[in-house]
Formats: C-alpha cells, structure tokens, sequence
C-alpha cells in the first residue's frame, strides 16, 4: 500500500471515542478493512491515522436482551453472525443475506457494522436490517443517539453519520414466531459479486415489508403493504418507490423488471 | 511498529511499517513468498492465509492488525518436505496449472475440510468461490477436493458418489 498512515488500537470505547474526537476527518475507523482498505490502496480513502475497533473491549461479541433483541457490537463479523445458532433459528432473513456476501475470507473480516455504514446502494445487509424495522445507536464524546435504519441513509454512500462519531451498535428487534423471509440477488455469477438488483421480503402478522438494494442511491423499504394485497400492487409498489440507474452492471430498465421478478418470487414464499 | 506474530508455529518480532499489508510483511518482511499478490482487492484469494484459525485475504489485512496472532501459510501445508493429503490430491489430479493461485486455493481447501470433511460438489465450488483459477479450470480441483476427502475412486477414476 503506497499512501502512509498511522495506526492505533484502542483497548477502551473510550480512547477511541477520544481518537475520533481528536482527529475527525482526519482518521478512518478500521474494522474488517475489507472496503477501507480497498479504498486507501485505489487513492479513495486518505486517513492520517487508522483507529482499529477490534481490540476494545466487548466490540466482538454479540448481546441479546428479551426487549431490545439482538445487539451487533461494531467487531462482529459476517461469518461470526453466521455462526451463531441463535441468528439463525431467530433471524433467517438476516442470515440469508449475511450468506450472499462476497467470499469466505471476505465474511471471516468483513463486519455487520461495516457493511451498512459504507452505505452502498447495494449493501447486502441493509434490505433485511430495514425489513426487521432496526436501528442504530451512534456514540461520541458528546453522547448517543438512536436513529432508525430508514432515517440513516442519505444519499449513496452517505449517512447521517457526523464526523467524530461511531455506529457502535445496531439493534434489531425481535422477531415474531410467525416472521417469514426471504432474499433474491441477482448477481453476474453463482459465486461471489456484487448485486445488481436485491430484494428482501418480510411477512409478519399480515404485514408484508420489502427492503431493496441497488435500485436507488440509498438501500429502501417499501412499508405499509400487506400479504393479502394483490401481487400486481405490491410490485407496482416496489416499482414506484425505486429510482434505478444504468450503470456498468446493467441498465435501469433490467433493474425494474427484475425488482418485479423478484418481488413476485419472494411473495410465493412469504405470503 | 513492533509486532510479534506466530507463523506456522514459529514466533517472530519485527518492526513493521504501519501502512504495510499483512501479504507485503509475509512475503518481504518474512520471506514466505507462496502468498501470492494477484488483485490486492480481495477478489482473487491468492493471497489466502489462516489468521486466528479463519482464512483472510492478506491483502485486505494490515500487518500490526496481526500483532499477537497466530498465522498459518501455505509454507506450513506440508511436513519436512512432504506433500499434505491435499497438497498430494492437486498433484494427482493435475490441480495445478502455472500455480499462482494454489496456494490460495489449498488454504482455502484446509479449511474447508476442516468444517465440512466430505464436502459435496457445491459445497466444494462454494468453499472456494473466494479463490480464481484462471488456467487449470475448476474440474480437476474440485475433483482433487473430492479425492482428498475420500469421495472418489481413484483406481476406477469415477467418483463414489457426487
């Protein structure tokens, strides 16, 4: 990697919340780095200093409370969600979508918290985190504050994430008996990519969620539909709410389509 | 920064630069040149490694973010010179093309056996989906996995059972 910088890993939230109070702009949050330092080595990312997460205190380990549900501290992996039998049995959908994301090795570095920070459009876990109605609970010197998933994003690869603070722990309810999942991607290949289009869908007591990625500058949920509404309604719901692009990966017009071909496919599982 | 790391058993000390990929420390820093560098992006998986146990892309890891870890390499695979059982399969099956990527790939087959001991042919192809082969082609790895867990004949060269 040519671009310099320095390095510290804090053993306590509160030296990094201080590193971050400290530096600012001028430092870059370190967890998996598998995005960051992508990032740092194409000339994207600049950091002065890296300020790793992994080594504080209890940032690896998942919680679980009767009330709150499950809590996914910022060092917890892709694989180390997967791993756990209680996200499984309690949270498929989430797991479905952990699943699809990128590689082995990716999942073993990669961190929950990462992937819906960075705020792609095309985030792997941000349908699902949107359909199970989670928040986030943003740290810094000066507090915390709670903010829902459908308030977090702003813009593609933006966030209402303010310069200092730390995404430290992302909440997601818990899950009726009855909730049913799923989640389609349409990738180039079987194996590893990108997604172009991804759909989850989430049946609770009637209510029909759908969260979607790729088809618009943040990931998007699409409330308020119900597992009795026609299928034509639902997708023309799905359908009125993105606003897709033609990129390198495909046009806008495919993208419609196939949130449509998705859509009708995750209802023959849900509804 | 100074760092202290096990690699295939031996400890090591040494000064590193922050800014240095865990791949460039293996393969500068420490000699161990059978890490590869293909992408640098975390796509190819020619730099695969055990770190703590789980495969990572070197690449994609900083070297202090090793201090105090275990690591395993492909130098580790085999024992004073002889081939590991997989290492023996990839010859056997002709696994093995100009051989960039098969460091990667035989770290990523440990570990792959090592969760799943009788892997079927998906499960195989997913195992290594973090892992390109642009020469051999993927049939006669997947094939060699198979034989190395015990799932072909090799004498009849047809497979027990996919």
């Amino acid at each position: 990697m040519a671009a310099r910088f320095g390095y510290r890993a804090p053993r306590r939230r509160e030296e990094l919340l201080a590193l971050l109070g400290e530096y600012g702009e001028r430092a870059r949050v370190l967890a998996g780095g598998t995005d960051l330092l992508g990032d740092v080595r194409s000339g994207l990312a600049h950091p002065e200093v890296m300020v790793d997460l992994k080594r504080v205190e209890g940032y690896r380990e998942l919680g679980w409370s009767a009330d709150d549900g499950l809590l996914i501290r910022p060092g917890v992996t892709i694989n180390d969600l997967l791993g756990d039998d209680r996200v499984r049995a309690s949270y498929p959908l989430l797991a479905a979508c952990a699943q699809d994301l990128a590689s082995h090795q990716i999942r073993n570095r990669a961190t929950v918290i990462g992937n819906v920070v960075n705020a792609s459009p095309c985030a792997d876990l941000s349908p699902a985190l949107l359909c199970l109605g989670a928040h986030a609970v943003l740290s810094s010197q000066e507090g915390r504050r709670e903010v829902p998933f459908t308030e977090f994003f702003t813009g593609a690869k933006r966030t209402v994430l303010r310069t200092g603070e730390l995404l430290e722990e992302v909440v997601v309810p818990p899950a009726g008996a009855d909730a049913r999942g799923s989640y389609h991607k349409l990738k180039r290949i079987k194996g590893h990519d990108l997604g172009i289009v991804g759909v989850a869908a989430l049946a609770e007591d009637g209510a029909l969620r759908l969260g979607i990625s790729s088809c618009a500058p943040t990931p998007l949920l699409v409330d308020g539909l119900s597992t009795h509404d026609p299928v034509d309604e639902v997708v023309a719901a799905a359908r009125a709410a993105i606003s897709p692009i033609s990129d390198v990966r495909c046009t806008k017009e495919y993208r419609t389509h196939m949130v449509g071909v998705y859509v009708r496919r995750a209802l023959e599982e849900v509804a | 920064m100074l760092i202290s790391v096990t690699v295939n058993g031996d400890v090591f000390e040494r000064e590193v630069e922050e800014h240095w990929t865990l791949l460039r420390f293996l393969r500068d820093g420490l000699g161990l040149t059978g890490t590869k560098e293909g992408c640098g992006a975390g796509e190819c998986g020619a730099c695969t490694v055990e770190l703590d146990g789980r495969t990572v892309n070197s690449c994609l890891a900083l070297a202090v973010e090793a201090d105090g870890a275990s690591i395993r390499t492909i130098e580790g695979e085999a024992d004073q010179g002889r081939l590991s059982t997989i290492q023996a399969a990839f010859a056997r099956h002709h696994a093995v093309q100009c051989g960039f990527c098969t460091g990667g790939m035989v770290m990523s087959v440990r570990d792959l056996l090592q969760r799943n001991p009788r892997p079927t042919v998906e499960e195989i192809k997913e195992g290594i989906e973090g892992n390109f082969c642009r020469c051999t082609g993927y049939e006669q790895i997947v094939e060699a996995v198979l034989d190395a867990s015990g799932q072909l004949d090799a004498a009849k060269g047809v497979l027990r059972h996919v």
